[in-house]
């Protein structure tokens, strides 16, 4: 080395000489930036870049799912209609629900996650920042895959939990069913990706003083729904992987006739897809949690018990997944175990409901956008919730199994318990992301207008369902007499959609137009609101030091900050676990192109596999060399603590 | 210039991707009375079938879909009690590449549409048109002589018969059956 060792590691401190007033601003900035270029774009690893394509390329999927559904409800609208064929009725229902969950709901969560969890515990960016590039595009290509095969007829038709036999190798000719199962080895792998990083974030790089006590709600909900990503996603690994081989190379796990077994794929399945709800759900309550205290003008009631709900429904996730079995017929005991388990879960939902009004009730809210999006929230997802006591118990269950009764319950639970905290998310910290302010007059109409057509959409497919109306049909005669009410659910669905234009309209308006938030636009405590909006590339000039749960309301003056962090290469705060006790300065990754180039040759292998199990071969190459590029030395020394 | 050729070669390769899995439930009924006019030669033995068939890609050949259905027709109406699997029984074996009435798909439809003097029943009451065209497209992947994309469904019980989707049928079958 020929560089003096001072240079090597200058520290802020140096800069304090007070010759230039933003010598430090400069540093950071020119350590930790995203230079222009399309190059640049691919290689950036800045947390804050990656969340927001994240985020956007998740509400597209919302959108395109969106239209899927208008298309059904237009089919439903009137008795033996011929607007859809069967068949792509059948793509089009699949691909609405795959598509929600697995490209909407879970990754929006985790979008939101990856921008908001380094600014929250305040440190500079994400723990293994290349795994999140990674994991984004990985995202990416697998949700256009299914989009694109969609297009060419080769959409999955086989319901977006892809039962066995029906998705197996007798009743699924073609590849359709293989896109499906593909479609899920994408998401897997990005969200278990995205999962690791939060999980080390959280417990490893929270500002110093941010005690377990301390963490935000929303991180705590972020790390509960992180370690359910990784202790439930490697269940529905194993269940996609077997399928492809059971079609590809003719294992027979799910093949009775040779000895395997279908209820095996439902097991493992929804082993995995109770949790599902539950990572798409806590995140919501978080965001709930912390954007509450905001609007109330008080902290949140019940730190500790809402902490302790979101565990326990995270542990209690895992404890439910037969009740998605009931018809199969399973023995009594295990029925009866898994309704009162069921049931169970609306113990700590209860206690989260009220602490949240306990800490409306002592504040003085003000009904700002977000805040009327938490009461839509309140009103349909106890619905939801209610609905969800009904079906757990066995007979309701059984006489409503596969009816539009369903359908109805888990929109109530997933579009109430998190769409519309997620959209009240969107309208809290878009002026973070953006530096603007979304529009409060639009807001209300949107708000209005999705609560509304939300629940007159939805709740008649109640009384649908007792009716008999299964799901999954694409047409009913019409002496059913469903007819009626179908066409009000669809008049009311437009509402609906009226709602989300609206949103996206006011999003595309505001984030030109809307009018400048400035660093903290509602006053709220946590840490994200204490740098600029947009936050610069390295997030704060200075750590911050953490006294309390509510820090920028309790140290009104200045936050206390950490100094002595290097300035000429990127460097983060590691702390303990606990505590949050600085112990270690370490170095965070450089951009580099090389995650991208990974998620290409992943891409390919495992598009490639649908069609030949050499794929799987061949492509290890391409992969492997992508990933010595990826992991190659940088040859600096490693760093000090 | 040689992208956008490649890009072309692309869009091509996926637009015949997209027949291979089209699927339609219900044909409309003009189309399905186009599929049974077939141009016959006056001894009943090879035609031509209507454009139709080709307009839609040869679906009832190269769509994994079309090919299913016939198989499960195949099984349904009971074809393997009289042709059995592979060794022929009353009937021919319809899968060693030997025709009686020639390999064309039109004389095969003709078999399965009219029947045949020798003790092969007519379906024309029994199937439709497009049923009919099924499992036209299903025997000829049987007896196939050279490997196609399009593939059956699997059963997942064990095979009777050598599998559809196997590499090409003559490789077992080179001589001609006794009668
Ligand atoms: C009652 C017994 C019987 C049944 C059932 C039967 N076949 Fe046949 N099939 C025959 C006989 C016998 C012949 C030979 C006719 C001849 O040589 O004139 C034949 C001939 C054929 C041929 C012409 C073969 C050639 O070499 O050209 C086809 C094609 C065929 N059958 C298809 C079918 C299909 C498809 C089914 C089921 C839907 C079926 N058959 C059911 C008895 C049967």
């Amino acid at each position: 080395m020929t560089r003096p060792p001072e240079d090597r590691d200058l520290r802020d401190t140096a800069l304090d000489t007070g010759q230039e007033p933003d010598a430090l601003e400069r540093r950071l900035a020119r350590i930790w930036r995203t230079p222009p270029g399309l190059v640049n774009a691919l290689s950036t690893v800045d947390h804050k870049i990656i969340g927001r394509r994240y985020i956007v390329t998740a509400f597209v999927f919302l959108a395109l799912g969106g239209v899927l559904a208008m298309l059904m409800r237009l089919q439903l609208a009137q008795p033996e209609s011929r607007f859809l064929s069967p068949d792509l009725y059948n793509q089009v229902f699949t691909i609405h629900g795959a598509n929600m969950m697995f490209l909407f709901a879970v990754p929006v969560m985790e979008a939101m996650a990856i921008y908001f969890v380094p600014l929250l515990v305040g440190t500079r960016n994400i723990a293994f920042p290349r795994l999140g590039a990674f994991s984004y595009w990985v995202y990416l290509f697998g949700g256009s895959m299914l989009w694109i095969a969609f297009i060419l007829q080769m959409g999955p038709d086989v319901g977006w939990f892809a039962y066995v036999p029906l998705a197996g190798p007798q009743y699924s000719s073609g590849k359709r069913a293989d896109i499906w199962a593909q479609m899920i080895t994408f998401t897997e792998i990005s969200a278990l990706a995205v999962a690791i990083e939060i999980v080390v974030t959280v417990l490893k790089q929270r500002a110093p003083g941010m005690s377990l006590d301390r963490i935000p709600l929303v991180v705590w909900a972020w790390l509960v729904m992180a370690f359910m990503i990784i202790m439930a996603m490697p269940a529905v690994v194993t269940a996609s992987s077997m399928l492809i081989l059971d079609r590809l190379v003719g294992t027979h796990f799910f093949n009775p006739a040779e000895g395997g077994d279908v209820l095996l794929w439902q097991h493992l399945f929804w082993f995995f897809g109770h949790p599902e709800v539950y990572i798409i759900f806590l995140p919501a309550v978080g965001m709930i949690s912390t954007m509450l205290p905001a609007f109330v003008r008080r902290p949140i009631f019940g730190y500790l018990p809402l902490v302790m709900a979101l565990l326990t429904m995270g542990l209690l996730s895992f404890g439910l997944w037969v009740h998605h079995m009931f018809t199969t017929g399973l023995p009594r005991l295990g029925e009866s175990f898994f309704t009162a388990s069921s049931m169970a879960i609306a113990v700590p939902a209860g206690v989260q409901i009220f602490c949240w009004l306990a800490t409306i009730w002592l504040g003085r809210p003000a009904f700002r956008v977000p805040f009327l999006f938490i009461l839509a929230f309140f009103f349909t997802f106890v619905l939801g919730g209610m609905t969800g006591v009904m079906v757990a118990s066995v007979p309701l269950d059984t006489q409503v199994h596969d009816t539009y009764f369903v359908v109805a319950h888990f929109h109530y639970v997933l579009v109430g318990g998190a769409v519309f905290p997620l959209l009240g998310a969107i309208y809290y910290w878009f002026p973070k992301i953006t530096g603007r302010m979304m529009s409060e007059r639009i807001g209300r109409w949107v708000a209005g207008l999705l609560f509304l057509g939300f629940n007159f959409t939805f709740f008649p497919m109640h009384i649908l369902g007792l009716q008999g109306m299964t799901r999954r049909i694409y047409a009913y005669p019409a002496e059913m007499g469903w007819g009626g009410m179908n066409l009000f659910v669809s008049l009311c669905s437009v509402a609906m959609a009226a709602g989300f234009l609206l949103f996206f309209i006011d999003i595309f308006r505001s984030a030109r137009h809307g009018e400048p938030a400035g660093d903290n636009p509602w006053e709220a405590s946590t840490l994200e609101w204490a740098t600029s909006s947009p936050p610069p590339p390295y997030n704060f000039v200075r750590i911050p030091v953490v006294t309390s749960a509510s820090p920028l309301w309790d140290e009104k003056g200045s936050l206390p900050v950490v100094s002595g962090l290097a300035v000429n290469r990127r460097e983060l705060l590691i702390t303990g676990m606990g505590n949050a006790t600085p112990e270690v300065r370490e170095t965070s990754p450089q951009n580099s192109i090389w995650p991208f180039f990974a998620a290409i040759a992943t891409s390919v292998m495992l598009v490639a596999s649908i069609f030949t199990p050499w794929a799987v071969v061949w492509g290890a190459i391409p992969l492997t060399i992508t990933l010595i590029g990826w992991f190659w030395p940088r040859g600096t020394p490693e760093d000090d603590s | 210039m040689m992208a956008s050729r490649f890009a072309l070669l692309a869009f091509l390769a996926l637009l015949a991707g997209c027949k291979r899995e089209e699927r339609e439930a219900r044909l409309a009924p003009p189309i399905a009375e186009a599929q049974g006019a077939v141009l016959v030669m006056p001894n009943g033995i090879s035609g031509r079938p209507h454009d139709v068939i080709a307009a839609q890609g040869d679906a009832f050949r190269n769509n994994a879909y079309q090919l299913s259905q016939g198989k499960r027709l195949f099984e349904w109406f009971n074809c393997q009690g009289c042709h059995a699997d592979g060794g022929g029984a009353s009937g021919p074996a319809l899968m060693n590449g030997w025709w009686r009435y020639g390999p064309d798909p039109v004389s095969i439809f003709l078999s399965i549409r009219d029947g045949r003097p020798n003790g092969m029943p007519p379906y024309r009451d029994k199937l439709t048109t497009e049923q009919i065209w099924q499992l036209t497209g299903y025997l000829q992947t049987l007896g196939a002589s050279t490997a196609s994309l399009a593939s059956t469904s699997r059963n997942d019980a064990m095979h009777s018969r050598p599998a559809e989707n196997r590499a090409p049928a003559q490789a077992g079958h080179t001589t001609r059956p006794s009668p």
